[in-house]
């Protein structure tokens, strides 16, 4: 099965659940139904696009703001440009944080908190 | 004989749920209304019971602009109530809701009327009022208020696209953060209680520097001009609502540094509306006087710049207010006790609550300062809020079942 950035397939429900909903947005955006591409390349690809996949989204929000402000700063469009950039830019932030602070274990844990690797032992 | 106390009537709709049981069943956080039919064709009394959340949700509302949800004072008041506030398990991975066990915390962006291509198509910022519906969010609020379930909509930030909506319950207390929740004058009635968390430019611009410098793409220009170009639709629509904030958080550049600029050290002023149901402001030493307090001296020991406090009675936009302001940060647990111990009226349950809540969340932005300290201060208060609101409710139909 494919080990995606440390994270494997077969085990935690949760975790692949996250993954195929990471799949499913990213066989939304890229059409290409005919192009048979290797499960396991594709799978890495999409699990490490998330918070690149954003800061790419800044870094292009940044430009096209950039541009259209410097056709007419004063129009709605390049406030509404800038506005977009911060939006970008708080959820890339956002998404940061949530990485930092989420650790694999904990998440499956939560969830199956019963499985052998999360018994507790108190005593 | 009809045994029936009817408080809403309204609410009898879709999704209260009507049974037949054998035995009475009383559920958490429901009223039951016991309709006695006595059928004249057989001697036997069919009860139908008809069950309701009785809608004794607390609405708080929180202006503020860095985003939703996950922002640090939600995360403090959620834990005063007890529990970790998490995004619905099962549901859409980018929804902006939380839910503890007694809280439900909702981002005011998911009702956005236009998503951000329809908002830069029309070159409206998500600031303006057209970009949002204001009556979907004032029908959805009624409901849940008035313990009726909704299906709200969901704003995703990461794709800008508006997504099927999610189920919301009602639960004990509903908090409603994001930039508009004390514009609509419809949705501010049903409001309990409301904060606007109002951050000077100073400190935002050194906070945004902090947040984006780091981003690939964003140059000190680049904030700048995020910054500047959402101030008119900053000052037009959403500055205005601190007048209707029952407490307002400023948070101001310090004045115990000359010349500072790195929006390290923070003086927070905590305004307090005088003569606001059940909420009675924190002071310092004697209410209504105005007090200077420098804490650092012979008892205690502050390292550089030191803590210093001013308390006293002003006017805010026309309205009565008592501030409470602290300028400065703390390093030692011991300085956080000491301060706790000479605040009056801060509806802790025990000696030392605010400093243990802060100590929990040490790592949060913040705890270190008056923002930590007031963000936690006024989660009591809600808490306090709440109990005093609960108690009142269940005083009333006592009242009413006595004919």
């Amino acid at each position: 099965m494919a080990a995606i950035t440390g994270l494997t397939l077969t085990t935690p429900k949760t975790l692949a659940k996250a993954s195929d909903t990471s799949k499913i947005k990213a066989i939304n955006n890229f059409s290409f139904p005919w192009k048979k591409r290797c499960n396991t390349q594709f799978l890495r690809l999409v699990a490490a696009a998330a918070p690149e996949d954003l800061s790419e989204k800044v870094v292009e929000s940044i430009k096209s703001a950039e541009e259209v402000c410097s056709e007419n700063p004063v129009s709605g469009e390049c406030v509404a440009a800038w506005d977009e950039v911060e939006e970008l830019s708080a959820a890339a932030s956002h998404a940061k944080d949530k990485k930092k602070d989420s650790d694999p274990l904990e998440n499956y844990c939560k969830e199956n908190p019963e499985t052998d690797e999360c018994r507790t032992y108190d005593n | 004989m009809a045994v029936s106390t009817v408080h809403t009537v309204q609410s009898l709709s879709s999704t209260c749920s009507i049974s037949n049981p054998t035995k009475s069943h009383l559920g958490f956080n429901q009223k039951q209304l016991v309709f006695f039919k006595k059928t004249t064709t057989t001697t036997r009394r069919a009860t139908t019971v008809i069950t309701c959340s009785a809608g004794d949700t607390v609405v708080i509302g929180l202006a503020a602009d860095s985003g939703c949800g996950k922002s640090t004072f939600m995360r403090r008041l959620t834990s005063v109530f007890g529990g970790a506030a998490e995004p619905p398990k099962g549901g859409n991975p980018d929804s902006n809701t939380l839910i503890s066990d007694t809280t439900t915390v909702i981002c005011l962006d998911d009702y956005h009327s236009l998503d951000r291509t329809g908002r830069k198509e029309k070159g409206v910022t998500a600031l303006d009022p057209r970009a949002n519906n204001f009556d979907l969010m004032y029908e959805q609020v009624k409901a849940i208020k008035s313990g009726v379930a909704v299906e709200k909509p969901i704003y995703n930030h990461v794709t800008g696209l508006i997504d099927p909506p999610e189920l919301i319950k009602p639960p004990k207390i509903f908090v409603i953060e994001g930039l508009h929740p004390m514009y609509d004058a419809r949705v501010r009635e049903l409001l309990d209680f409301s904060i606007y968390l109002d951050i000077s430019n100073e400190v935002k611009f050194a906070w945004k520097i902090q947040r984006d410098m780091a981003e690939r793409g964003h140059s000190l220009e680049s904030i700048k001009a995020s910054i500047e170009a959402r101030k008119p639709d900053f000052d037009a629509y959403i500055d205005p609502q601190k007048q209707y904030a029952d407490a307002v958080i400023e948070v101001l550049p310090t004045e115990l540094i000359p010349d500072d600029n790195e929006g390290k050290v923070l003086r927070v002023r905590l305004i307090m509306k005088e003569g606001v149901k059940y909420f009675n402001p924190v002071y310092l030493f004697d209410e209504g006087s105005t007090i200077s307090w420098i804490p650092c001296g012979r008892k205690l020991t502050c390292s550089y710049p030191g803590i210093k406090f001013s308390y006293g009675p002003e006017t805010y936009f026309g309205h009565e207010v008592s501030v409470l302001e602290m300028d400065g940060q703390f390093d030692r647990l011991d300085e956080l006790i000491y301060i706790e111990s000479h605040l009056s009226s801060i509806s802790t349950k025990f000696y030392g609550e605010v400093t243990q809540q802060m100590l929990k969340h040490a790592d949060f932005p913040g705890s270190n300062n008056g923002t930590g300290l007031f963000q936690t201060i006024v989660g009591l208060k809600i808490r306090d809020l709440y109990e005093q609101i609960v108690a009142s409710k269940s005083g009333a139909p006592l009242e009413a079942t006595k004919t």
